[in-house]
């Protein structure tokens, strides 16, 4: 418990990690403003005439769906015969969309919670995976660099525990700094919905959404801020993590995209992690599988796969686990020299 | 039987790397510090003593040997010791931006040692006044005495300093030898390995020399000095050449030197005195010349072209060779 209290101390007193929460709050502070500036609060008609546009396009949705059912029957339908209609009806089917409009979208100048609430939510947590990683990183980087950590072994000369207490350390910091920062966060644009904006339709289904993104969000920091201290731990530095994840992104991202794609290779996001990423981010996410449509000769080809967030945890846990083991071998067995 | 505090027996080290190949720091080396010591250790550069002592603390793996601290096999039982024992290896680095009190109140967090120990220990290695500065507005000098009051935290039964006089100007080198010694005075045992021969032999009770891995000389220091000492004495006279001649006549060695002669093995001095009287010259100056921890370390470890060659002179009655020097490296008295 000693040892976890030094630890706390320790990242805490760090610049660096001082200078991210700082970043973090002007990241934010930047935001809110410029936000609270650019928006103001819908005036009853403006909500009354943005209310008239949603349903007229509802309407003219339902149109559709119901002239595409009509041409299936083989039933004459009043209104434009040359509007587009798909071969598969479903496509139009307002029941089937992922959401329907709604007064909100027809707001100009308001900052409206439930529509950007989403997108705030996942710049948070770009923000917050960048500074697990990177906390994560020079926390164990700069202590085995500078010969901390050596001298911790002095004191405690448990090579696991030290480490264990370390990872154990940094992941509950990022946790906490991560659910204050993006309740804080929530909370203030929701405030400024309320004050200088338009709330939105908020309803269960909006909220649980809204959290299970926040809870994937949360832990995808915490896969990161584990793989940055592994890696830093593997290489003996800070920027061997920071080498690792460009090297990974310029030569696999990007290049091995570019090879698998003159290749012509089936699937080629599956071997991606950012895709796993997205995925798990999002709950899930569609890629095009053009191998799908090769014996297709003729015809319409909808040729697709989805990566879910549960394929998405398997793979990110996995990596993370099998470099947080190699972290702890290898620094188990090390000479600290 | 002997029982140490710091028992090595045998010890190897081997470090492999892509670019520099293989390369033995430490081939068989021996060490016996036994309690209430300030035992010296001393080698040149690269001998293998910084290897020595990180194995110790359990930093390096070990190839081969067997290590007990306090009684404890190292590294396997160091966390039952840990808390007994203080250690600075090779000038340690602190956080910069951390206070001298926050570096050392974040140690004894950790050690589980209370925090108002820290003040005490700053007052001991005189750095109380500046223990609310930075870090990194620290001398070489300071920055080693924090390092040594890191070690002092804990109370330790037995200190190891890795080069404490390292950056330390005069003064701090004085303040240095004066807190060892009251250190040994309160019963701490110390292991102190350096380059200045001069403080280890005016610290140290004991020596232990390493040299290319391997320990060439162990014992109280008086007896290693002696062991090197060739019975020499300058002597001065008003005609030189012929107290030459006296005394090559007499069966003793001498070299003459332009102002002065140097006689070697006269274990009793009045022989130069009487022999050179007896002919009506009266000798001016008649000085023992005895070797420092300087020429013995040279002597010893300067000869890298050859294999280094233990020599006994401590109480462990090896075999001896017709030259006298130890040439079994049995850890005799050790707890095997």
């Amino acid at each position: 418990m000693n040892l976890i209290r030094a630890e706390v101390e320790r990242l805490g007193a760090r610049r660096f990690v001082q200078l991210m929460i700082v970043l973090l709050m002007l990241a934010f502070g930047v935001t809110a403003a410029t936000t609270l500036a650019g928006s103001h609060q819908p005036t009853a008609a403006e909500l009354a005439k943005a209310q008239q546009q949603a349903t007229a396009n509802l309407r003219n949705m339902e149109l559709q769906h119901a002239r595409c059912l009509a041409r299936d029957r083989g039933e004459p339908f009043p209104g434009d015969r040359n509007f587009y209609l798909p071969q598969d009806c479903s496509e139009l089917d307002p029941a089937l969309r992922d959401r329907l409009p709604v007064a909100a979208d027809y707001l100009t100048g308001v900052f409206t919670f439930t529509r950007q609430a989403e997108p705030l939510l996942y710049f948070l947590v770009a923000y917050l995976v960048l500074f697990g990683f990177l906390v994560g990183a020079s926390y164990i980087g700069a202590d085995l660099n500078s010969g901390g950590v050596v001298n911790l072994l002095l004191w405690r000369p448990r090579r696991l525990t030290v480490l264990g207490a370390k990872l154990g350390t940094l992941l509950g910091a990022v946790l906490t700094v991560s659910v204050l920062a993006s309740l804080t966060y929530l909370v203030t644009f929701w405030a400024i919905a309320q004050i200088a904006g338009y709330p939105g339709p908020t309803n269960g289904a909006f909220w649980a959404e809204l959290g299970a993104i926040w809870g994937r969000g949360l832990i995808l920091v915490l896969l990161a801020s584990a793989v940055g201290f592994a890696i830093a731990t593997i290489g003996r530095h800070t920027a061997a993590a920071l080498g690792a994840v460009a090297a990974y992104l310029v030569v696999w991202e990007l290049g091995g995209r570019i090879v698998l794609e003159i290749l012509d290779a089936a699937r080629p996001d599956q071997l991606m992690l950012a895709s796993y990423v997205g995925a798990w981010l999002t709950g899930e996410i569609s890629f095009w599988d053009s191998s799908a449509c090769r014996t297709v000769t003729d015809g319409y080809c909808t040729g697709s796969y989805t990566l879910t967030w549960q394929t998405s945890l398997a793979v990110l846990g996995l990596l993370t686990a099998g470099l947080s083991a190699a972290a702890f071998a290898l620094f188990r067995r090390r000479d600290l020299i | 039987m002997t029982s140490g505090v710091i028992e090595i027996e045998g010890l190897r080290k081997t470090f492999h790397s892509v670019r520099r190949g293989r390369r033995v720091a430490v081939d068989g080396f021996d060490l016996l510090v036994e309690a209430g010591q300030v035992h010296g250790f001393l080698g040149p550069n690269g001998s293998g003593k910084t290897t020595t002592l990180r194995a110790l603390l359990g930093l390096v793996r070990a190839d081969d040997g067997r290590m007990r601290v306090l009684g404890a096999n190292a590294p396997e039982q160091l966390p039952q010791v840990s808390g007994r024992v203080g250690a600075i290896v090779e000038s340690p680095q602190f956080f910069g931006n951390f206070t001298g009190y926050r570096t050392l109140r974040l140690l004894a967090l950790a050690g589980g040692v209370p925090v108002n120990r820290v003040d005490e220990v700053l007052e001991e290695v005189g750095l109380a006044d500046r223990g609310d500065e930075r870090v990194k507005g620290y001398s070489l000098g300071m920055k080693q005495r924090l390092a040594v009051a890191s070690a002092l935290l804990k109370r330790p039964e037995l200190l190891i300093l890795d080069e404490p006089a390292n950056g330390l100007d005069p003064a701090g080198i004085r303040e240095m030898r004066d807190l060892v010694r009251a250190l040994a005075a309160n019963g701490v045992t110390v292991l102190i390995s350096s380059h200045i021969l001069a403080e280890i032999q005016l610290i140290c009770d004991h020596v232990t020399i390493i040299s290319q891995g391997r320990r060439v000389a162990t014992g109280p220091v008086a007896e290693v000095l002696s062991g090197f000492d060739d019975n020499e004495h300058l002597v001065r006279v008003d005609d030189l050449a012929r107290a030459e001649e006296l005394l090559r006549t007499a069966g003793l060695t001498v070299a003459g030197h332009p102002d002065h002669l140097v006689v070697s093995g006269v274990p009793d001095p009045t022989t130069v005195s009487r022999t050179l009287g007896e002919q009506g010259i009266w000798v001016r100056e008649l000085t023992p010349l005895r070797p420092d921890l300087e020429s013995v370390f040279l002597e010893l470890t300067g000869t890298p072209t050859h294999p280094a060659v233990p020599r006994q002179v401590d109480g462990w009655a090896p075999d001896q060779s017709a030259d006298g020097q130890e040439i079994d490296l049995g850890m005799r008295g050790v707890d095997a």
